[in-house]
């Protein structure tokens, strides 16, 4: 009887796999499949050959007498999706540990400051989207990195100060206190004696908040609207209303911007469950 | 003196950034809201009172886009915490624990626009490898993202596929918290997995669920890449969400801010609540060191 509970779960487990992991694994294999196997009945479940040309030189490719439409050079919107993702990282992790240190040691501003500065990071982003395009255009920002480095910062900066506040509150008060002693002020005891004792939380932050910029979507839909600016997703969301899809090109473009923030979730797991849960769950 | 100026001047950038693009937009938002501001006319704006929250009630896309994501929050919301309460119990304890949980992590981090292109692929009339399964069964092919109730369906089921891995991390993590002796205990006083479940597991997950509850109720009213990706608002206005509403009301099709803005008010107003739910909850001011606050 228990044996066969056993086995029982084990293939729940492996039908909840395959609903879970199916789709991505169709995607992965949609970029290698030749023009001739993305569209087919039945499907192919696994391409006759292993094709790279997606990945590079996708142009206008025959199907079924008609041509799909080409896909666009995917060089600017991978650069775009960097630099926007590595500033945000960047600022965003030093804006986020200044500001948790302030509040965690000097309780700057008391509980309303901390909870207003969390609080943003739950409302939806539409809500601020039209009249940050409106103040954009106005400052003629739209279509600029800029535009998106500082919204983004804003989805990415509360989750970094509230993360920042509990590891900072680990490090005994007492190290700072040495410091003040041997003439230190608060600036300098938070650059030469918290921060390197925090690298691994501030890590974390960096990795955290380039993969929100990197996947944030309906920010830098509005806020841009050409290869000068746009990052992967929306880039991927250009291509997706056409009638003849070109699928391949567009499963490997996919696979591009998947990839990144895959292996970087993976590699800071344990952060990302105190951050996405607001600490209901100490990860 | 400095002491008490240079932790201020620690904070300033992140106030200068909040104050400059959250507080002055929503400002602008209620403004613009109590006016008849319209990117696509050229005359100057005027005060018009309340007349884009009355317009509200009567704009029947509104009202769809709203019954649309209270369906979305009813049926989606509950199925994913059944799930991932449940993968999370199946997965405890289980041979490769770590690289099924890793993998169960997997659709929630892939970005929404990657997930649109790949459902849209499954999901094609044609060549779909969903419809293809269901032929098995004997199903006649079934036009997804086509047919009204369909469309919702097919967006229900991607908005489980992403999100019931974040419940199902929350909950699994949860798990890994209930000290190992509470349950030994209970074993040891002669108490079957189901009496565990019941009398130690459960009580202890209860807040915990809540909080899983309220956060995808929260997000799930954010909810618009994969609407915008998939079905784009259709057939009709069967799949518009409320935030893809906005979106086309102020910026895609109409350019008419006043009203999208007073929409975007009404999802503030309730947005702040269910985030302050979420703040006591989780007990947030205890959690930043201000002291207790209890429910």
């Amino acid at each position: 009887m228990k044996k066969i509970l056993r086995v029982f779960k084990y293939i729940l487990i492996g039908i909840c796999l395959v609903f879970f992991l199916f789709p991505v694994y169709w995607l992965v294999i949609t970029a290698f499949k030749p023009s001739n196997e993305w569209f087919g009945w039945p499907p192919k479940f696994w391409p006759s050959q292993l094709t790279f040309s997606n990945f590079y030189g996708a142009k206008e490719t025959e199907v079924f007498g008609g041509t799909t439409g080409s896909i666009e050079n995917i060089f600017p919107y991978l650069r775009n999706s960097i630099i926007v993702g590595v500033s945000v990282a960047l600022i965003g992790t030093i804006v986020s540990a200044l500001s948790a240190y302030a509040i965690a040691r000097y309780k700057v501003g008391g509980a309303f400051l901390a909870e207003w500065i969390i609080s943003i990071r739950m409302l939806p982003p539409i809500v601020s989207a039209l009249p940050l395009y409106v103040i954009f255009s106005r400052l003629r920002l739209i279509n600029t990195w800029w535009a998106l480095i500082l919204s983004h910062l804003v989805i990415v900066v509360p989750l970094g100060v509230w993360l920042l506040i509990s590891f900072f509150r680990e490090i005994p008060r007492e190290i700072d206190e040495a410091a003040y002693v041997d003439g230190a002020n608060p600036v300098q005891a938070f650059f030469y004696v918290v921060l390197p004792l925090s690298a691994p939380g501030l890590a974390a932050v960096a990795v955290l908040s380039l993969i929100q910029s990197w996947s944030e979507f309906l920010l830098a839909l509005v806020l841009t609207n050409d290869a000068r600016a746009q990052t992967l997703p929306i880039f991927l969301g250009r291509y997706i209303t056409g009638w003849r899809v070109a699928w391949g090109p567009l499963s490997a473009a996919g696979i591009v911007t998947m990839l990144p923030v895959v292996v970087f979730a993976v590699m800071a797991q344990r952060y990302l469950i105190r951050g996405l849960t607001f600490g209901a769950v100490k990860g | 003196m400095k002491g008490r100026l240079i932790p201020w001047l620690m904070v300033l950038p992140t106030l200068i950034l909040f104050l400059s693009m959250t507080i002055y937009p929503f400002a602008f938002m209620i403004w613009a809201s109590f006016r008849d501001y319209d990117l696509s006319k050229r005359a100057e704006t005027h005060f018009i009172g309340l007349s884009n929250y009355f317009q509200i009630p009567k704009d029947r896309t509104a009202i769809e886009s709203f019954k649309f994501t209270v369906k979305l929050l009813s049926i989606a919301v509950p199925i994913e915490i059944l799930l991932g309460v449940g993968i999370a119990f199946l997965v405890r304890g289980a041979k490769g624990e770590k690289i099924i949980r890793s993998s169960f992590l997997i659709p929630m981090m892939v970005p929404a626009a990657v997930s649109g292109v790949a459902w849209k692929m499954l999901y094609n009339y044609a060549f779909g490898p969903v419809n293809w399964f269901l032929s098995l069964f004997g199903v006649s092919k079934i036009s997804w993202l086509g047919d009204m109730n369909y469309a919702q369906l097919g967006i229900i089921i991607i908005d489980v596929w992403q999100w019931t891995p974040f419940v199902f991390l929350m909950i699994y993590a949860g798990l890994q918290s209930i000290p190992q002796d509470l349950i030994d205990a209970a074993r040891v006083d002669g108490a079957d997995w189901g009496r565990v479940f019941l009398h130690v597991e459960f009580p202890l997950l209860r807040p915990l669920i809540l909080v899983a509850l309220v956060l995808r109720i929260i997000d799930c009213l954010k909810t618009f890449d994969i609407v915008f990706m998939t079905t784009w608002g259709g057939p009709g206005a069967a799949t518009h969400t409320y935030s893809f509403y906005i979106y086309k009301v102020g910026i895609s099709f109409g350019w008419n801010i006043g009203y999208a803005s007073a929409l975007s008010v009404l999802l503030l107003i309730v947005s702040m609540v269910l985030v302050n739910l979420v703040f006591r909850l989780v007990k947030m001011r205890r959690q930043l060191g201000f002291g207790g606050e209890e429910l």
